[in-house]
């Protein structure tokens, strides 16, 4: 808080034009070695650190507060995931510029951070090296990838594309009533629970669950369940 | 005897080969990319294809165990470039199919991995780049490249995009929706699918309600923009 309150009371009424050319950050990782490379690489690319933060509460938090230009994420955080504060943030709230650090080098996990309006994404075994030119590149708009990372993100994509178009396509297949059937299977209920929730027999749950069987492909409840959350049709 | 193992190999070569199909509305276009991928080893252009009812022609002539096929996305008309994406992956599931496009936008390529591309090249790239990419795409990789590289998280938003107004219809919605594209009448609409007037309204005020529009236009515009109607007549 101190150094944005200090940043305005010195530029007055101009503190708009101030905070283009001051580039603010957050710091938010679990290890202290960590948040430490972290601000010596902000401090050689010009960034003034705001805040230095350890866990996904106080990552958020920090950002309401402070609005930072940058934030620089560990996504591993003692508490909760990083996407989930990616996830929190709401527009207004969200930095223009977000680099993740991260132990994993996955594809899923770079196409995830992504879709979130991440910008850099290196991990923290090649990434910490050369940090500050990393942190420099984000802010002028470039999106860094960690080399291989970027094509493993193109690989998770295409996997995304087809689990989207076959859910798309069962949906499509399926009516309402069968929809209902398999919402209800997938929150564990039995046939007769469901037989009375949807004031039907049990021998038409029966039906509507054969059929619901047939078009996702499947032999027993808990297939159906699973490849239906996978197709994104339920949530488990 | 020293003749016959000699063709054996030619002949194991030549299936070995990747086959490229490639489908372009412009003449020149397609000569260009038949002599640049013809050239390259590896590589043999099997056929082409202006239009996409010729495509749908061709490639099913096509004998070959690796195939890409290299759909331009200017193919305009009732059978455009996503209605022969999405025909050719229904009917050719082995086959890899490649978006071919010029400085594509997000959109347009998350369209097409959508409905069922496997990857998208875009011209404005260097050769062997583009070279790369089809060999890739025949060897059952994803790619993208070129420009719309670096919008893979936006591209990812979009498919998701179309993937829940797709969910969020059921199938009758989806048809009174797509009839509804025509532009005709809550009356007209009724009697094409066999049902009443009443029906009809109430299908389009719960998929006003569903993907959260107060008309029509405003629904349509959504449907056309998620891939599930094409505005104009039907497919």
């Amino acid at each position: 808080m101190a150094g944005r309150s200090h940043a305005h009371l010195s530029v007055g009424l101009s503190g708009s034009l101030a905070r283009m050319t001051v580039v603010h950050a957050v710091v938010a990782a679990a290890h202290p070695v960590v948040r430490s490379v972290i601000e010596l690489a902000c401090q050689e690319a010009d960034v003034t650190v705001t805040a230095k933060v350890e866990t996904a509460l106080a990552t958020i938090a920090a950002c309401r507060a402070r609005t930072p230009d940058l934030l620089v994420l560990d996504l591993e955080l003692p508490d909760s995931d990083g996407f989930k504060v990616l996830g929190d943030l709401g527009d207004e709230d969200r930095p223009e510029s977000i680099l993740v650090l991260s132990d994993r080098a996955d594809g899923d996990l770079v196409l995830r951070a992504l879709r979130l309006g991440v910008r850099g994404y290196v991990t923290k075994a090649e990434g910490l090296r050369g940090l500050s030119t990393t942190i420099r590149r984000v802010l002028s708009g470039e999106r860094v990838i960690a080399p291989g990372l970027e094509q493993d993100a193109v690989l998770a994509l295409g996997r995304f594309a087809r689990r989207a178009r076959e859910g798309a396509e069962v949906a499509a297949d399926l009516t309402s009533r069968e929809q209902q059937v398999l919402e209800l299977l997938s929150e564990g209920q039995t046939m007769r629970q469901i037989a009375t929730r949807l004031s039907i027999s049990p021998r038409t749950v029966e039906t509507h669950v054969a059929k619901l069987y047939r078009k996702l492909g499947v032999r027993t409840r808990v297939q159906a369940v699973s490849r239906a959350a996978t197709l994104g049709l339920v949530e488990l | 005897m020293s003749e016959t193992p000699t063709n054996e190999t030619k002949a194991a070569r030549a299936v070995r080969r990747m086959g490229v199909v490639i489908v372009d509305p412009f003449p020149v276009v397609r000569a260009g990319l038949a002599s640049t991928i013809g050239g390259s080893p590896g590589l043999e252009v099997l056929a082409q294809a202006s239009s996409a009812d010729e495509a749908i022609v061709v490639v099913a002539n096509v004998r070959r165990s690796r195939v890409v096929v290299l759909v331009a996305m200017g193919l305009a008309g009732d059978k455009d470039s996503y209605w022969l994406i999405r025909s050719l992956r229904e009917r050719f599931p082995g086959h890899a199919i490649l978006g071919l496009g010029a400085n594509a936008d997000p959109h347009v390529v998350s369209r097409a991995l959508f409905v069922g591309a496997d990857g998208f090249v875009d011209k404005n790239i260097e050769l062997d780049e583009f070279l790369a990419a089809i060999r890739s795409a025949g060897n059952e990789e994803m790619v993208i490249a070129g420009p719309a590289a670096a919008s893979v998280g936006q591209i990812a938003e979009g498919i998701e995009r179309r993937r829940s107004v797709g969910l969020r219809l059921t199938k009758r919605e989806r048809e009174v929706l797509s009839v509804a594209a025509e532009g005709l009448t809550a009356r007209e609409i009724a009697e094409r699918l066999g049902v009443r007037e009443r029906t009809v309204t109430t299908h389009l005020a719960r998929i006003y309600g569903k993907l959260g529009v107060g008309n029509r236009l405003a629904a349509l515009r959504l449907a056309a923009r998620s891939g599930l109607v094409s505005i104009g007549p039907t497919e």
